[in-house]
């Protein structure tokens, strides 16, 4: 078991190492010039030129690509080229902010989901199966924004519940936040949890269909008991992989919902960075979140080896 | 920032979203009302007194992350400074040019040297009185390398900040290195607001002007907030305050008007569709700015095809100006005719050439360019352009020209194909004096000279023009200079738009032309 936990840490640090690379390679692609983009249209040529050399723009890519990697592993990601703050204080900051979407969005997606695929694998072929199914795959093939866009007009513009945007800045408090939340939240958990939901909902269907299930109702106990006992544990089993990757896409992938709702998180930061091509910013996110999206993988398959006997006795048994 | 094609301005980012987000509301708004077409867009906005005091809130695009107060600044945040600061003079409701806190101007008989009368009795915030010498220095600090305002190019050449001269606190003396009668409008640029003598420092965070409001708050590319200067020179602003809010999304932000969180959305040309929806709305609808946005494609006269002028001309009598005023702004516009200064432009020449495409036809044949075929790149960064670039491929086609429309990413647009391409969409604010206009986009070798057009013919006509202190006979000048534009230049100028901008229905007194915005009379009903 000690060996398998230390293959997959390895793996996941080989994994994080190649993304900072990628990740390097692919700022040093993006199109425009940096000083210009930064400085703004109106920029004179003097000014432009003196940030470029500020940046070492003129130094090999590999050289800067040390200098960058080795701050980050002590924490320093640089300092913002458009703000001139540190962009480790600023990324928490948004970062925090999102996580706040992130939690309600799981709290949301995961409980709903797994309750509904469930439900769905129990009825299967009849009426309620059709209903969650249906709704799931429109969930599922819609993109986020049009989902935000709808939520915004039926629930910010026609009913006046929730605010359609948010008019706060990265410094507010949780309290601010807290009804802007919801419709981001709500709108991410629509399109994640459609994959949960159908993943909930074979694994129900497999597991029922399995000799211990049957067993069990043999046995004379309540088809409550039979699912909440024994189904449950086997279905969540290869759902917790699908949740960790959606919990990962969380983290990068709010962007877009963030936009539509002018919500101060690390999308926000990450559209605005890619935008002013703020070179140090972008590059700590994408870092950030290939750690989440690692960690998260690594996380799902540890607690599947937790929850899994099989997988947890194996070492013992050789 | 209105005038120079500033990326971090307005936000490109979701103009994809923008679409989809004005189809879903015109979905939802069709659904729940049951109307069967879409409404027409009101020619104007609510008119009618407010009632004074109230808090308006305003929604911006910001400018960057590092924003500043400083008005001669690249990023300043634009929506800021005339409420905070003055002028010396400003651009009045008809082109013409009207006191702001000079109260009057004259030069001397060979337009050299300009002498501008302060208005007295006019205190910044912090309660300190205006004098020339404030004056004399906010010209200092625009010149001032380290500020690396982008009026210092426009200014520079024709004046030397050492000799700058303020005889008494109420007269401020400009010589110019050349004489320039048109000198004066140069100052009604947004980077010419007039700072307190010696603030270069702290201006960025402090905003202390003579405005009609006075700064409470400010944060770089987030909310602020601006409150009523009571000993204001002109009265008191109608308004108690406004807030600012910056939101980057072009969709967020009309969602937020439509949901009643903001009054106005500033620097927003909304697309027809979004604008029909929030004229559709019953909490905001929408306020015309007449014909506001120029728009052009600019020919870059280095490349080819468009180095020899007889393509360009061909290019300017393909197509049918009126059908893309028809197409690309349903109506909502005046067509350019391929002359620059808008019509409603004291100096403006109405006389232009018909559209000829049979002529253009023949042009192209003798410059041995038949059945040419070029690239129009366009972008999502306005919402017009790609509507325009159509109409134009559209209307050209009978002259043989085969355009080819091509789109970039709107975020690197203007630093990657906007006078790069040799042929694209772009647009200005109007509201330019016409020997600014001329001097900063079509001057040898300007920074804006976005078709690199060089013609020492045209360059010696401005010349001119701003010698002549006769007004007539300038205005004759800047008339020629429009025909030369016209038939030598490379830029076509399809049309004039008007801009729409989307208000809360409680909004009165709204009245904004060119860069001037009335922060004095806006107001709301029932506030």
């Amino acid at each position: 078991m000690f060996s398998f936990v230390a293959r997959r840490a390895g793996a996941a640090i080989g994994t994080l190492f190649l993304s900072s690379v990628l990740v390097f390679l692919a700022v040093q692609a993006l199109p425009g010039d940096v000083a210009t983009q930064v400085l703004g249209k109106d920029a004179t040529p003097d000014a432009v030129s003196a940030l470029r050399e500020k940046l070492k723009l003129d130094q090999p890519a590999w050289e800067r690509y040390i200098d960058w990697i080795g701050g980050a592993l002590h924490g320093d990601f640089g300092l913002s080229l458009v703000s001139g703050k540190a962009v480790g204080g600023e990324v928490g900051l948004y970062l925090g902010n999102s996580a706040l979407i992130a939690l309600v969005t799981v709290l949301f997606a995961v409980t709903g989901s797994i309750v509904l695929g469930i439900l769905a694998g129990l009825y299967r072929d009849r009426w309620p199966d059709h209903l969650i199914s249906t709704v799931s795959l429109i969930g599922m093939s819609v993109p986020e924004f049009v989902v935000a866009t709808v939520l915004v007009l039926c629930f910010s513009v026609a009913l006046p519940w929730f605010p359609a945007v948010v008019l706060y800045g990265p410094e507010a408090s949780v309290g601010q936040l807290m009804p802007a939340v919801w419709l981001p939240a709500l709108a991410l958990a629509v399109v994640m949890a459609a994959y949960i939901v159908r993943m909930a909902r074979t694994s129900v269907i497999d597991v029922m269909a399995s000799e211990y299930v049957t067993t069990a109702r043999l046995k004379g106990l309540s088809t409550w008991r039979v699912v909440t006992q024994h189904a449950l544990p086997s279905a969540l089993l290869p759902t917790l992989h699908v949740i960790a990757l959606n919990v990962a896409w969380l983290a990068g992938g709010v962007a877009v919902v963030e936009n539509v709702f002018n919500y101060p998180g690390i999308g926000k930061l990450m559209l605005a960075s890619v935008q002013n091509r703020d070179l140090p910013v972008i590059q700590a996110i994408a870092l950030i979140s290939a750690v989440v999206y690692v960690v998260c993988n690594l996380a799902a398959d540890l607690g599947a080896m937790a929850l899994n006997p099989k997988l947890r006795t194996r070492g013992r048994t050789r | 920032m209105p005038d120079i094609h500033h990326p971090g301005r307005r936000s490109v980012l979701a103009a994809a979203t923008a679409g989809a987000a004005s189809l879903g509301a015109s979905w939802l708004l069709t659904g729940c009302t049951g109307a069967s077409a879409a409404p027409a867009l009101p020619t104007d906005a609510k008119g009618g007194t407010p009632d004074r005091g109230g808090t308006l809130r305003i929604a911006r695009p910001p400018a960057s992350d590092a924003e500043t107060l400083d008005p001669a600044s690249a990023l300043s945040a634009y929506e800021y400074l005339g409420a905070l600061y003055n002028r010396l003079v400003r651009v009045g409701a008809n082109g013409g040019l009207v006191p702001d806190l000079a109260e009057s101007w004259e030069p001397d008989a060979k337009a050299r040297t300009w002498t501008f009368r302060i208005r007295t009795g006019v205190t910044f915030h912090d309660g300190r009185k205006l004098t020339s010498a404030d004056a004399a220095y906010t010209l200092r600090h625009i010149l001032a390398k380290e500020t690396a305002s982008p009026q210092a190019a426009v200014l520079a050449p024709l004046i030397d900040p050492g000799k700058l001269r303020t005889p008494d606190a109420r007269t401020l003396v400009v010589p110019l290195k050349t004489p320039n009668a048109e000198f004066p409008s140069l100052l009604t640029h947004y980077n010419c607001y007039v700072i307190p003598d010696g603030s270069a420092r702290g201006i960025g965070r402090t905003g202390i002007g003579t405005g009609p409001f006075k700064l409470e708050s400010f944060t770089p590319a987030g909310p602020g907030r601006i409150t009523a200067y009571e000993e204001h020179w002109g009265g008191r602003p109608v308004l108690d305050a406004i807030d600012f809010y910056s939101v980057a999304d072009m969709s967020a932000r009309s969602n937020a008007l439509l949901a009643g969180q903001v009054d106005l959305l500033s620097q927003t040309n909304l697309d027809f569709a979004t604008a029909r929806v929030v004229a559709a709305s019953d909490r905001a609808t929408i306020a015309r700015v007449e014909n506001a946005q120029w728009y052009v494609l600019p020919m870059l006269t280095t490349e080819k095809p468009f180095t020899d002028v007889r393509v360009r001309q061909a290019m300017k009598l393909a197509y049918d100006p009126e059908h893309v005023v028809k197409v690309a702004l349903q109506g909502a516009g005046t067509a350019g005719w391929d002359n620059p200064v808008p019509p409603s432009d004291p100096a403006h020449i109405t006389a232009h050439p018909e559209h000829d495409p049979e002529q253009a036809r023949h042009l192209l044949k003798k410059a041995g360019h038949e059945g040419l075929t070029v690239d129009l790149y366009t972008s999502s960064y306005d919402p017009v352009f790609t509507p325009m670039a159509l109409a134009y491929q559209d209307s050209a086609r009978r002259a043989g020209i085969r355009i080819r429309v091509k789109t970039a990413s709107a975020d690197s647009y203007y630093t990657q194909i906007w006078m790069k391409k040799p042929l694209m969409a772009t647009y200005w604010y109007t509201g330019r004096p016409v020997d600014q206009l001329f001097t900063q986009v079509f001057r040898s070798g300007s920074s804006y000279n976005e078709t690199a057009w060089s013609d020492k013919k045209f360059d010696a006509l401005l010349d001119r023009a701003r010698q002549e202190t006769d007004d007539e006979r300038r205005r004759e000048l800047y008339g020629e200079a429009q025909t030369f534009v016209v038939e030598k230049g490379g830029a076509m100028t399809p049309m004039f738009a008007d801009r729409l901008v989307g208000i809360s229905r409680k909004v009165r007194g709204y009245a904004e032309h060119g860069f001037e915005f009335d922060y004095l009379g806006i107001g709301l009903k029932g506030a």
